[in-house]
């Protein structure tokens, strides 16, 4: 017969503890944005309106919308993306599928590692010297683009990485035992099964391109620009610059106006992961394991 | 499916172009003290002329001087004349700068609005600023601040990287440096609005940055001089002693778009919006 012991007790009093502390930390972690998205939307909410997302600014920037800066923002991320993703997952695709392991990989590796832990202003910096003064694309989107995808590119190819090598090694050499070439089980069968994994890689990379400051405010973002930019070679202005110089370098601006900026970079940001997240649900449904 | 993104691309892309029609690029960078006065003339001159489009940048003025100096500037904005040195590296990238007044600044001293100071002598802010300064206290210059119970004097100064930060230690420092401590401000507004808050606070900034909230002292150079507040009028005739020109610099005599655009920028009505934003113009003009 079993009967429970003071020993008992203690541990199931130690097993509550443990798990009601650890469920408070992962409570705390909601807390912060929370108070972000209430903050914002208590105080930047009235100024939300259609007007707001497609007028010029006017009045010295304290008055209008934000459309020059909602549409270069755009303009970053797209532009970054498609200079990123298919360099971040085709060298993913080989370092995952083709590269030997021996130390030019291992290097490699090393350095996107590293090249991840590169603070955002020193990418700046190399972004000046590279695309705006060598290249001579001058302060342009095409400039900042390319030093927010060099930025980014870590993270794509990391998590482009992760989301190959979980799909089983039994699905290649099955496809390998029936003749494929490397390639064709690449795009038919790896590439089909971690394009979920790929597209969350995406989605990081949007958000946080798309909420830089420093890496754009040298090589492509205008303070102030009173049309929308027509291509790449264009400056623009930015949502995450914008709201930096109406909190910092411009007098008397109405106290909701920055948090009403905030609030369209968030909810862009937030729109663009949605679409990218529908995307994977639709993609991952048809998994087939 | 990658189709189906390329067409979703270029389609967002090319709703984002807009309008039709050819149109001018001017990019104009430099000076966070004639960063609103320049926004405001691209946000005007856009009404003006809409072929023409102006992309002003902040970032101060050495910013806006080596991008003219690499040439990725059509007009650079500075508060100071640019240096030999950086005139002669203009001139060994193929670009000779060509200087304009567009208007000039004031310096204006910042105190709470309860401090019942009235009026410095560049020896005392000195004193307070200054490296080897002594003043600490407000009770070293015999006021007693209300609401200010620790009589320290918190100092409100720029970052080194700002004109307004150069023009101050060369104004009132001479060749001494700033003492430790101050706190340093990435912008002119939170200059301003810490003093607004501070009652122990003193700080300086561009006159067009007073608000209401903030007292602003005369000024005079030394104790048996005028003393003058900060005002346009008091900065055009140069009775005020902390007032400079501030430049715009091209590349060359200005052609094109760009002498359009500066053309305007002198004229009346360039020249009374620069007086609305609180700086003096660079001549007389009669604005209602």
């Amino acid at each position: 017969m079993f009967e429970a012991t003071e020993l008992n007790f203690r541990d199931n009093r130690v097993e509550w503890a443990v798990k009601a502390l650890f469920l408070l930390m992962t409570l705390l972690l909601i807390l912060p944005v929370l108070l972000i998205l209430g903050v914002l939307l208590y105080r930047g909410g009235p100024v939300l309106s259609w007007e707001f997302l497609f007028t010029q600014p006017t009045n010295g920037m304290t008055a209008g919308g934000v459309l020059p800066a909602l549409v270069g923002t755009i303009w970053l991320v797209v532009v970054a993306l498609l200079a990123s993703v298919p360099i971040g997952v085709a060298a993913a695709i080989y370092l995952s599928e083709y590269a030997p392991q021996n130390a030019l990989t291992r290097a490699i590796n090393l350095a996107i590692i590293n090249l991840a832990g590169v603070p955002s202003i020193v990418h700046a910096l190399f972004g000046v010297g590279a695309f705006v003064y060598f290249f001579r694309f001058g302060t342009s989107i095409l400039a900042a683009s390319l030093t927010l995808a060099i930025m980014t590119l870590p993270v794509v190819i990391v998590s482009t990485l992760e989301s190959l090598r979980a799909v089983p090694h039994a699905f290649r050499e099955a496809c390998w035992n029936m003749g494929a070439t490397r390639w064709q089980t690449i795009w038919r069968v790896v590439l089909p099964n971690s394009i979920s994994g790929i597209l969350t890689g995406v989605i990081l990379e949007v958000s946080r391109t798309a909420g830089e400051t420093a890496p754009i405010m040298f090589t492509g973002a205008a303070m102030f620009m009173p049309l929308l930019p027509r291509s790449v070679f264009d400056q623009t202005m930015a949502l995450s610059l914008h709201l930096y110089t109406i909190s910092m370098n411009v007098p008397d601006v109405p106290e909701a106006l920055p948090y009403g900026v905030a609030l369209v970079l968030i909810g862009l940001i937030l729109s663009m992961n949605a679409i990218s997240i529908g995307f994977r649900t639709v993609l991952r449904s048809r998994r087939k394991w | 499916m990658n189709r189906i993104v390329g067409s979703l691309v270029v389609l967002s892309l090319a709703a984002c172009g807009g309008e039709g029609g050819s149109r001018a690029l001017i990019q104009n960078k430099g000076s966070d003290t004639l960063v609103n006065v320049a926004q405001g003339w691209a946000e005007e001159y856009a009404q003006v002329d809409p072929s023409i489009v102006v992309a002003v940048t902040g970032g101060g003025s050495g910013t806006g001087i080596s991008a003219l100096i690499n040439g990725s500037v059509d007009i650079a904005n500075s508060s100071r004349e640019m240096k030999p040195g950086e005139i002669s590296l203009a001139r060994n990238n193929g670009v000779t700068p060509k200087q304009m007044v567009v208007g000039y600044d004031a310096l204006a001293v910042f105190i709470h609005p309860d401090n019942p100071a009235e009026s410095f002598t560049f020896a005392q802010l000195a004193a307070i600023y200054g490296e080897d300064g002594s003043v600490d206290s407000w009770s070293q210059l015999g006021i007693s601040v209300p609401g200010c119970d620790s009589d320290e004097i918190v100092r409100v100064s720029r970052q080194n990287s700002s004109g307004t930060y150069v023009y101050f230690k060369e104004a009132i420092l001479g060749e001494r440096d700033f003492k430790l401590g101050s706190r340093d401000m990435a912008g002119s507004s939170e200059v301003v609005e810490l003093v607004e808050n501070t009652p122990c606070a003193i700080g300086y900034s561009g006159l067009a940055y007073a608000t209401e909230h903030v007292k602003m002292p005369c000024l005079s150079t030394d104790d048996e001089g005028d003393c003058v507040a900060p005002s346009v009028a008091a900065a055009i005739d140069f009775s005020y002693p902390v007032a400079r020109p501030l430049f715009m610099y091209t590349n060359g005599e200005p052609q094109g778009a760009v002498k359009k655009y500066l053309d305007w920028i002198l004229g009346d009505e360039g020249q009374c919006l620069l007086q609305s934003k609180g700086y003096a113009p660079a001549r007389e003009v009669a604005c209602s």
